[in-house]
């Protein structure tokens, strides 16, 4: 519509002002950037399907599509972490409004003005410039935040060991976004400088209406001419970033959102087993063709945010693994071998007669077509780096990397494009044990202890029920008739320490009446560290054996203080034939107080507790809130949280294996054992032997130890209860 | 080359042990038998040689049916075949009659070197290896924790009172293996998967031309006592006066200085 046609009452705006014959030209301009942007897809989408082994992440669609809606569009994950949350969201919202404003715009000229039933108008209209100029706004904020934070804050989490990770593209992104925003707003006050008089009502388009006044000094003519120049300017932007999409690290606009909907459904940490050790030629991953294509195309994903490397209990205590840069050398591997593992896919399915029969012959041609077209363009572009022959396990991802993994799922919980770090990882792991019987001395030896005497500790299989001589409690051979099992776990039978949990729960499931009963020497490990450590062959051992005997007695219900134990029990078992209702004895005591079977009497002076998320216990299980009422159900006691806590808690370093590890350099537990430290804590409050082992020794290394103490809230507890009498400590000098 | 590994099947070394009431033998029930771990060592030695030089190594035990298990795990680390004898007259068999029976089988194969433990955790004769190279009528290096082969040279060194001897001789002999020698292998799972199918010969004492008769015979076995309760020093609580009581008890009670 004509300018002339808009007035007060009836606001507007002449879409396609002083640029009436630049349509079709646009329109060829669209065409050859969204032919540039689909071609960069296809080229793309055959490297994602050329390397990687079958995986199916279709099932569940209707849990994928909210996925994809809560994190893909909503970005709820995102958002979880302040300032990049504030920073992407308002690029993303920003280009979101953007788009479809354009949209608008479009429709109104093409759709609505030929029709007769314009809607660009009134109230509408200024609103619609308002919110334009507000998102606009809003993205060059964005923009500037991340210009900051990349180039001037730069947080360590945006590179690697203190090295910046910046690479060209990441400034020809920013800039290019910042350069769409800008000549738009320039083209919007050149307008406004040459129509304000007419159109006072564009006041609205604040931002522009505000810069048309620094354009005063510029007469009419020359307006309109700078505006036709950068009309083209920010055309050849907005089309050039379309088309440079799937080129860049803008891919992540279809490759996360895509990696949320293909995110795995099984519950966190949950390990597809490995079935028919008899006939399986290879057992984990060796080689990159060895991962599934999805593990390969998380890697595409990944936005090198850093994220997982801000909480990675090995990042941040010196070791050589990054998550990140673990994901982005995969990539980078991955990037080499797909050339050549696409020409092969290629051959065979051109070769393949079988496959031209079931192939639609159009699309065949249309392959064809394709092909010829990636070969010219191939010829003609420079070459990518030449394939190296480096070993995926070992040179790509060190040795050194892969074991410093503690499985504490910090990454994948924290990781905002749904990257599973932690089953490569192990794939890469069983690899390493499985296939080339190649690690650590000391793990050897403490699998050679769990066939032997079904304990990482190589204590006697026969000690395995001595904790429990003198409480009366009962084996399940002597009376199998109870509701619980309290599955007792090789850290509560055989480590001096971990066996005064056993008996501190023992006497409170005494006190509260609750029948149950443990295996005594029938229980085995429950496998966890060999699971953890790649010994998938030495788990499944151990499990078979549990869910034997446990089956054997009907067991039902089961309790578990170590939540390595009550992981592998409730999750990984049922593989196996081994379902049972698995309780953390955290929830159990949680209920018994609730039903006020259990009352805790003795009240603790303004004690400061702090409580440490076990990774198996928290992140995952989901258990945040039953240790922590615990705490809260003694009178007098006061819960201080260290900084990292809940999802973002920091791993004591002896999960995945590495409680069995030697650890060089900085400790884990001396790091988290500092941040219960820092807090002011009197009592660290803990719900696993292993993180009970970890951050005693951390206080120690501190030299806390007589001013701090860490206990298991079973102990806590049972003291609470005020049921025994305190013994003093050993008095064997009697006068 | 042709190497041959000889192994016994031991109670592993956390096992509880309890000795029969009447004094013949111990308790088997619910005991865990591993590979006698100074046999790992022979084992391993066995590997890395093949590994280097090629050939074909040789498991060979003296036990019952549950033997089978210790000579898979030796297969498991690489071994080729097996052959395992199987005779209740073997089954109290003493040094001799052990190592004359695994003469007899090794007589059976071609072998340019035979390993055999230093001893075995059991019963700590250290002898089987030593009478084994006597009946074979070969050379032998015990207690060996480093071994050269150069041709049919062999250079074994072994350890003595604060320093080391180092034994030439020439294949074929019996190197018996000892701590230091090597790091035995953990198994790889293709490795623990193959050996399930790897050859092994069952052997009765008759098959080889041996009749099992011991020349010694354990008459009887006892637990040892059971451990007296600690004591805790009372009489003065200073350091000096504590280790003046200690000096005193471990002079008079003990009488250890």
């Amino acid at each position: 519509m004509e300018l002339s046609t808009f007035s007060i009452g009836h606001e507007g705006r002449e879409v396609f002002w002083n640029a009436e014959h630049f349509e079709p030209i646009l329109f060829m301009l669209t065409f050859v950037a969204m032919a540039i942007f689909a071609y960069g897809v296809y080229r793309r989408w055959l490297m994602w399907t050329a390397i990687g082994k079958p995986e199916d992440r279709t099932d569940d669609r209707n849990e994928r599509i909210k996925a994809l809606l809560k994190n893909g569009l909503l970005q709820i994950k995102t958002w979880s972490d302040p300032y990049p949350g504030v920073m992407h969201g308002l690029i993303f919202f920003g280009f979101v409004v953007l788009f479809f404003g354009a949209a608008f715009d479009a429709t109104e000229f093409h759709v609505a003005e030929p029709l007769g039933v314009p809607f660009l108008l009134g109230n509408f209209y200024l609103f619609f410039s308002f919110l334009m100029d507000l998102f606009g706004l809003a993205v060059l904020v964005g923009v500037f935040m991340a210009l900051d934070r990349r180039y001037l804050t730069k947080p360590d989490r945006l590179g690697y060991k203190g090295e910046p990770d910046n690479r060209p593209d990441d400034a020809i992104v920013l800039l290019l976004i910042a350069g769409i925003i800008v000549t738009g707003f320039i083209i919007e006050a050149l307008r406004i400088s040459v129509t304000w008089q007419q159109t006072p009502w564009e006041v609205w388009s604040f931002v522009g209406w505000t810069l048309a006044k620094a354009f005063t000094g510029v007469g009419p003519e020359a307006a309109k001419v700078m505006h036709k120049w950068t009309w083209w300017i920010h055309t050849a932007f907005a089309l050039g970033f379309i088309a440079y999409i799937p080129y860049s690290r803008l891919m992540h606009i279809i490759t996360t959102p895509a990696n949320y909907f293909m995110a795995t459904r099984k519950p966190v940490g949950q390990l597809e087993p490995i079935k028919d050790f008899e006939n399986a030629e290879s057992f984990g991953v060796g080689t990159i063709e060895e991962f599934t294509w999805k593990q390969i195309f998380d890697s595409d994903a990944c936005t090198r945010c850093g994220r997982c490397q801000d909480g990675c209990p090995a990042y941040l205590t010196g070791k050589p693994l990054s998550p990140k840069k673990l994901v982005q050398d995969m990539k980078e591997y991955w990037l080499e071998k797909a050339p050549g593992a696409v020409a092969s896919r290629k051959e065979q399915l051109m070769a393949s007669g079988e496959s031209a029969e079931s192939i639609n012959p159009k699309l065949k041609a249309l392959f064809a077509w394709l092909d010829k077209a990636d070969k010219i363009i191939d010829k003609n572009l420079p070459k990518g780096p030449e394939p190296t022959e480096k070993a995926m396990v070992g040179e790509v991802i060190e040795i050194d990397e892969l074991w410093a993994c503690t499985n504490c799922m910090y990454c994948m919980e924290n990781c905002s494009a749904a990257i599973e770090h932690v089953p490569k990882i192990i794939g890469m792991r069983q690899y390493k044990v499985l296939m080339e019987a190649d690690f650590a001395p000391e793990l050897q030896l403490t699998y050679r202890n769990m066939e032997n005497n079904s304990n990482p500790w190589g204590v006697g299989a026969h000690l395995r029920g001595e904790w429990a001589k003198e409480l009366g409690v009962k084996t399940l051979a002597e009376d199998p008739n109870v509701e619980y099992l309290f599955y007792v776990g090789c850290a509560g039978s055989f480590d001096d320490r971990g066996k005064k949990i056993s008996v501190a729960l023992a006497k409170i499931l005494q006190a509260a009446g609750v029948s149950f009963g443990i295996l005594g020497t029938e229980e085995s490990c429950c496998g966890d560290s060999a699971m953890r450590g790649g010994n998938e062959y030495l788990y499944q051992t151990m499990a078979q054996a549990n869910i034997e005997v446990m089956n054997g007695y009907g067991v039902k219900k089961v309790i578990c203080t170590c939540p390595h134990g009550y992981n592998a029990l409730k999750k990984d078992y049922p593989h196996f034939g081994g379902n049972f209702e698995v309780f953390h004895h955290t929830e159990i005591i949680a209920d018994l107080i609730d039903k006020g079977k259990i009352k805790i009497k003795v009240p603790v002076d303004d004690v400061r507790f702090t409580y440490h998320d076990s990774c198996f216990l928290g992140r995952y299980n989901d258990v945040y809130d039953q240790p922590r009422k615990l705490i809260k159900a003694i009178p007098g006691a006061r819960l201080v949280e260290m900084e990292r806590n809940h999802e973002k808690s920091f791993c004591c370093g002896a999960g995945g294996a590495r409680m069995w590890m030697e650890e060089h350099g900085d400790r884990i537990n001396d790091a988290r054992a500092k941040q219960a430290i820092a807090v002011g804590a009197k009592t660290i409050a803990v719900g696993c032997p292993f993180c009970l082992t970890m951050m005693s020794d951390g206080l120690k290394f501190h030299g806390k130890e007589e001013e701090i103490v860490a206990l298991d809230l079973a102990e806590i507890i049972w003291k609470g209860m005020g049921l025994e009498e305190e013994k003093a400590p050993v008095e064997v000098c009697h006068a | 080359m042709n190497i041959v590994a000889c192994v016994k099947q031991v109670p592993d070394t956390e096992a509880q042990i309890k000795v029969k009431g009447d004094g013949s033998g111990i308790e088997e029930g619910g005991i865990k038998w591993v590979m006698n771990p100074y046999d790992e060592f022979g084992v391993e030695e066995a590997m890395k040689l093949k590994e280097k030089l090629g050939g074909e190594v040789t498991i060979v035990s003296v036990g019952p049916a549950r033997t089978m298990e210790t000579i898979r795990t030796a297969l498991a680390m690489g071994a080729e075949k097996g052959i395992q004898i199987d005779d209740p007259a073997l089954y109290n068999a003493d040094a001799y009659a052990t190592a004359e029976a695994l003469a007899a089988a090794i007589k059976g194969v071609p072998y340019d070197i035979v390993f055999c433990g230093q001893r075995a955790i059991d019963d700590d004769s250290a002898q089987v290896g030593s009478i084994l190279a006597e009946l074979l009528g070969i050379p032998q290096v015990t207690f060996v924790t480093k071994l050269e082969i150069d041709g049919t040279a062999v250079k074994a060194t072994r350890p003595i009172e604060g320093a080391a001897v180092v034994v030439a001789t020439s294949l074929p002999c019996v190197i018996t293996a000892t701590k230091g020698l090597n790091e035995p292998r953990y198994a790889s799972l293709p490795g623990i998967m193959k050996a399930k199918k790897k050859p092994v010969d069952i052997k009765k004492a008759a098959d080889i031309g041996v009749t099992g008769a011991s020349k010694s015979k354990v008459a009887k076995f006892t637990p040892p006592p059971a451990r007296p309760p600690g004591k805790v020093l009372c009489a003065d609580d200073t350091p000096e006066g504590k280790a003046a009581e200690l000096a005193k008890l471990l002079r008079e009670e003990a009488k250890v200085i």
